[in-house]
């Protein structure tokens, strides 16, 4: 499993992008990501989820799935972040965050 | 008929009661509710429902808070009232920031462009300050400024530039106004608009003419060791930053470079770099202090002219008819204007 994932936007308008591969995590750090999808019923979530009355320079989170032949994507803005995807996104930024500082997984 | 008095009632009774009391209360109770939320701008981007209620005095009414979230995040941001209007100055300085930068947005709007705040209608200035924890933005939620504190790796305090702050505060102009649609073309508009009058609250706050100005949005945000002046540049769009982290600042100056993209809401800060430079070439050719005549010409756009839809070849007509309009037919302003569109391959 493969997740791409990307935010965009914010007032700084600077993208931030990052791809994490199961096969390079910890079987810790891979179950936890597991279950993260699985709570956030990410292949039965919509493609766009966008707040009716946009806010400015909130950021923009797109995430892209890839599995065993299905694909699903997600573009999302900040403020209509699902509760159930947060933990998600978050986790993603973190590595996004780690990838930045050559901390993380290649 | 008696002048309504806004001012203490608002202050005093909260917003989600004012709200109720405008759903369930007697006429001039929920007469009274209305009038208090569109001063407190808790009706969101509903020109058309303000436009229903009678002008807020001509005379400024310079009001503003600022709320410490204290790391929280949410929607709306929640926090401790930490000054007001007039209040003593905060030892905590992006609280001092976030007040003396909308007090100069404020001034900028009612003194050369006699608006009577965002609304045009007086209503009070609410900015939130430390929002969610290392919180590397700022934004207009619709009613109220957040903003956040920064990691303090790539980014600093995002009250520490006034631009910035002018900038989130032209989001909440735009939206009474011509409403910019918050995407692609309209939305790379709406974000120039905040950059020009973020930019021109910094050029008069430090009295400086076109030619003395940086041109910067966000000098100073970025922390010492990343490679940036800046996060936009209105005189070399393209030019501010060039990091290994951050990669390098991807705005173009002409549409022969304009972006196709689904990210950033159809790159609405990316090709922001057109119309920001159109701005600049003609603030430079007419010279002098930006905010007197090609502010003006931009901010009459903004609010008379240009739609929720306007693209920027709109934006490029609207302009070239107000300076039309203000100068005269023919006159240098209005060649200037057109001048700077065929510039950046927009006409």
């Amino acid at each position: 499993m493969r997740i791409f994932f990307e935010r965009s936007g914010g007032f700084s308008g600077i993208t931030m992008k990052t791809a994490v591969d199961e096969k390079d995590l910890v079987p810790d750090e891979a179950q936890k990501l597991r279950e993260m999808i699985e709570k956030a019923d990410f292949f039965n979530s919509p493609g766009k989820i966008m707040s009716r009355s946009p806010q400015p320079d909130r950021f923009q989170y797109e995430l892209r799935l890839e599995e065993k032949g299905r694909q699903h994507t997600v573009t999302m803005s900040e403020e209509a972040l699902p509760a159930k995807l947060k933990p998600l996104v978050q986790w993603l930024m973190e590595k996004s965050g780690q990838t930045r500082k050559g901390k993380g997984s290649p | 008929m008696k002048p309504v008095r806004y001012l203490g009632i608002h202050s005093i009774i909260p917003p989600y009661m004012l709200e109720e009391i405008a759903k369930h209360g007697k006429p001039h109770q929920r007469d009274m509710a209305l009038r208090n939320l569109a001063l407190a701008g808790f009706i969101r981007g509903q020109r058309h429902a303000l436009g229903v209620l009678p002008s807020a005095a001509p005379v400024g009414h310079k009001s503003r808070a600022v709320y410490d979230c204290k790391h929280k995040d949410g929607q709306p941001p929640t926090g401790t009232l930490v000054r007001k209007e007039g209040g003593p100055r905060s030892k905590d300085v992006a609280v001092n920031e976030a007040y003396d930068g909308a007090g100069a947005t404020y001034d900028l709007y009612y003194d050369i462009y006699e608006r009577n705040s965002i609304d045009n209608r007086g209503m009070s200035i609410v900015s939130y300050v430390h929002y969610d924890v290392k919180y590397d933005n700022a934004f207009w939620d619709g009613s109220e400024m957040v903003y956040g504190d920064g990691d303090g790796e790539i980014f600093a305090r995002f009250t520490k530039c006034i631009d910035v702050i002018g900038h989130e505060l032209t989001h909440g102009v735009t939206q009474y106004e011509a409403n910019l649609a918050y995407s692609s073309q309209p939305g790379a508009l709406n974000e120039s608009m905040s950059d020009v009058f973020g930019s021109l609250v910094k050029q008069r706050a430090l009295k400086q003419t076109a030619a003395k100005a940086d041109w910067l949005i966000g000098a100073g945000l970025l922390m010492p060791k990343i490679h940036g002046k800046a996060l936009r540049s209105m005189k070399a769009p393209g030019t501010a930053y060039d990091d290994p982290i951050l990669g390098k600042d991807p705005q173009p100056a002409t549409m022969k470079d304009y972006v196709q993209t689904t990210s950033d809401n159809g790159g609405v800060h990316i090709n922001s770099g057109i119309p920001n430079h159109a701005f600049y070439l003609a603030a430079m050719e007419i010279g002098g202090n930006a905010w007197k005549k090609a502010g003006k010409i931009w901010y009459i756009a903004l609010r008379d002219r240009l739609r929720s839809k306007s693209n920027f070849a709109g934006a490029a007509s609207a302009t070239i008819s107000v300076a039309k309009d203000l100068f005269g037919s023919g006159s240098k302003e209005m060649k200037v204007v057109q001048n700077a569109w065929k510039g950046v391959g927009v006409i």
